[in-house]
């Protein structure tokens, strides 16, 4: 018997057993030990509620007291005690509602658990810490975004607003080149023309490329037209773009098909940029057209070092150049990108063949019909 | 998605009008356990979870919406709306007692009567007015919340389904009808204990008892006195008890004076 009670009352844990409405009734030598309270200083005046915190009181309130009438026992409840000079002490309790004789009575098993509770402080704190580094992440990301969105409105608009100044100096040029000018003056003239063409080229470029990302893709308006004669006077005015330089026209099959003639010519006149900037100067570059039983090609063709087979599948990507070739202020890296586009827009494909030996060809299939 | 499945609502009962039992902060509508087989022989009775509670559906659960008490307010309406039958009581337990309201004000005549069990419109104190805590209590009790999520856990949840009426299953169900995802509650617990309400109980026509515990820490009687002021029809009843639950410790007594209060009414 007194086994028993040494038991209980130096037990490896605090037990205590209060009234319905919490007020102590018993309580070991443990609990009295921890809580720093004696046992006479508890039973039957004072409340378990009583010893906890504030915010333990509510809950104790509000899940604790609830729990133990419809379930009959609460278990691993981490409530922090109030010790007797004022310093507080984590708690885990577990507690049974059993009928004492005179009424409900609620058994209570509780144990110190420090190291637990400072082990949840520091998953808490990294928790916390993780949220808000995730926050700061999407606040970056969303910044970023709204960033992109900026300069590619940015450059639409730039980019629309200089189509002006430069018909402007086109107009102005070709006016000139009417009166009487000696001949350096032609000669500078054609070159300003020049120059003022291929800004107007890189302008539609870059509309296009804003269009294409502000998810609308690049529009299309495919019609029944000649492609022979319409690439053969694409081909006709590059040749003009490009003294010096030595451009052919080849043609095969049928000459008529579908599509967007302006968009075409526009494809065509990317890839001969291409060629040009890329390509071998004193190699002549290759304009094949041709017209199938149920599709329709626009192939570029220039000697010249090999494109790495590393980089191919990039290169019609945005911004994307060519290695090594930064210095040929060529463009902005969206010529292929803009020949992706209208390719897709007529539903067909771009592909390439690059090698020393044969060259580089840059070929579009498109469906005859749209 | 539709609301007995979001809110877990659970009609029974059989009467020419209808009774709503909400439950309050901590637990879920096993807290009507005692009380509903009583009100079902003369009522159409309707439980339910709020969301983020019980069994209710968590995936509905919407941090804007469930912010503030009146996303709450406005589930309240929606299913009054679909479950009601005749004249509509309801029964508000704690901070449901304050959602009801808010329900009520957003459809007049929606219901006929509250029976406000332990309500409280703003538990912060504030200036003359006691309403039991101060911010730091309330800090003080979401910090424990954080170290509590009795019996929640992310692959606990399928285990328990269908079975809160049978506690005897055993272990499984421990502590599940305080079960909350720890962000919910901790949510919750703001939008209930940071809320200020005094300002709406003025605007309530619907006749209303406000059932006050002698001995309540989350109503203190002062607050009960402070909404009978408040409340242009409304009735204190004063009952012993010591604790926020007498739905639970008392239930003889709270439908006794939940009847009185709905007989005045002839409901």
């Amino acid at each position: 018997m007194t086994g028993a009670q040494e038991l209980l009352d130096d037990a490896a844990c605090g037990l205590a057993r209060t009234s319905a409405d919490g007020v102590f009734l018993y309580v070991n030598r443990t609990f009295c030990d921890w809580v720093g309270y004696g046992g006479d200083e508890l039973c039957g005046r004072r409340k378990m509620q009583e010893l906890l915190t504030m915010g333990g009181r509510i809950f104790h309130q509000t899940h604790w007291h609830p729990l133990l009438q419809m379930q009959g026992s609460v278990s691993e409840v981490k409530l922090e005690i109030v010790h007797r000079d004022g310093h507080t002490i984590p708690m885990v309790m577990n507690a049974i509602r059993r009928d004492g004789g005179g009424g409900p009575v609620h058994d209570i098993a509780v144990y110190v658990a420090r190291d637990r509770d400072t082990y949840e402080r520091e998953l808490l704190l990294s928790r916390k810490k993780l949220e808000e580094l995730v926050a700061e992440a999407t606040r970056l990301q969303l910044e970023l975004q709204d960033r992109v969105l900026f300069a590619e409105q940015m450059v639409g608009i730039v980019s629309h607003d200089l189509r002006n100044p430069l018909s402007t100096i086109q107009m102005g040029a070709a006016l000139l080149s009417r009166g009487e000018a000696t001949s350096n003056q032609l000669r500078v003239l054609g070159r300003v023309s020049r120059a003022a063409q291929r800004a107007n080229r890189l302008i539609t470029d870059l509309l296009d490329f804003t269009q294409a990302r502000m998810g609308r893709g690049i529009s299309i308006l495919p019609q029944p037209m000649d492609l022979r004669a319409t690439i053969s006077d694409v081909v006709e005015e590059l040749v003009m773009a490009y003294p010096g330089r030595r451009l052919v026209h080849r043609h095969e099959g049928a000459s008529h098909c579908v599509g967007d003639s302006d968009r075409l010519s526009q494809l065509v006149g990317n890839l001969v940029s291409n060629a040009m900037a890329y390509g071998q100067t004193d190699g002549v570059v290759t304009v094949h057209s041709s017209v199938g039983q149920s599709t329709f090609t626009l192939a570029v063709h220039n000697m010249g070092t090999a494109i790495p087979a590393q980089i191919q599948p990039m290169l019609f990507r945005p911004m994307v150049r060519g290695a090594g070739d930064a210095h040929s202020g060529s463009g902005v890296g969206l010529g292929l990108f803009i020949v992706a586009e209208i390719a897709k827009a007529h539903g067909g494909t771009v592909s390439l063949e690059s090698s020393a030996e044969f060259g580089t060809t840059f070929s579009t299939v498109l469906p005859l019909a749209t | 998605m539709s609301l007995q499945r979001r809110n877990n609502v659970q009609v029974s009962g059989a009467g020419p009008n209808t009774m709503f039992l909400a439950h309050g902060f901590g637990c879920d509508q096993n807290m009507w356990r005692l009380l509903q087989p009583v009100y079902a022989k003369r009522y159409r009775t309707v439980l339910f979870d709020l969301v983020g509670a019980g069994n209710s559906d968590l995936s509905a659960y919407d941090k804007e919406r469930y912010g503030t008490l009146h996303g709450y307010a406005d589930d309240i309406v929606e299913i009054a709306r679909e479950f009601g039958a005749g004249r509509n009581i309801f029964v508000g337990h704690s901070v449901s007692a304050m959602i009801g309201l808010l329900a009520d004000l957003k459809a007049p005549g929606l219901f006929a009567a509250h029976a406000m069990v332990g309500p409280s419109p703003c538990y912060i104190n504030d200036g003359d007015y006691f309403g039991g805590f101060t911010r730091k209590d309330i800090e003080g009790l979401l910090e424990t919340l954080e170290s509590n999520y009795l019996g929640w856990s992310s692959t606990m949840a399928p285990a328990i389904m269908g079975a809160p009426e049978r506690p005897e299953l055993g272990t499984e169900l421990t502590n599940s009808f305080c079960r909350t995802d720890p962000e919910i509650a901790k949510q919750f617990a703001r939008a209930t204990f940071l809320s200020d309400h005094r300002a709406d109980l003025a605007r309530l026509q619907t006749p209303a008892l406000i059932l006050q515990c002698s001995d309540d820490m989350i109503a203190p009687l002062a607050v009960g006195e402070y909404m009978q002021r408040a409340l242009p029809r409304g009735t204190l009843k004063v009952i012993r008890n010591v604790g926020h639950c007498p739905h639970l410790s008392e239930p003889g007594v709270s439908s006794g004076a939940i009847d009185e209060f709905l007989a005045e009414q002839g409901l």
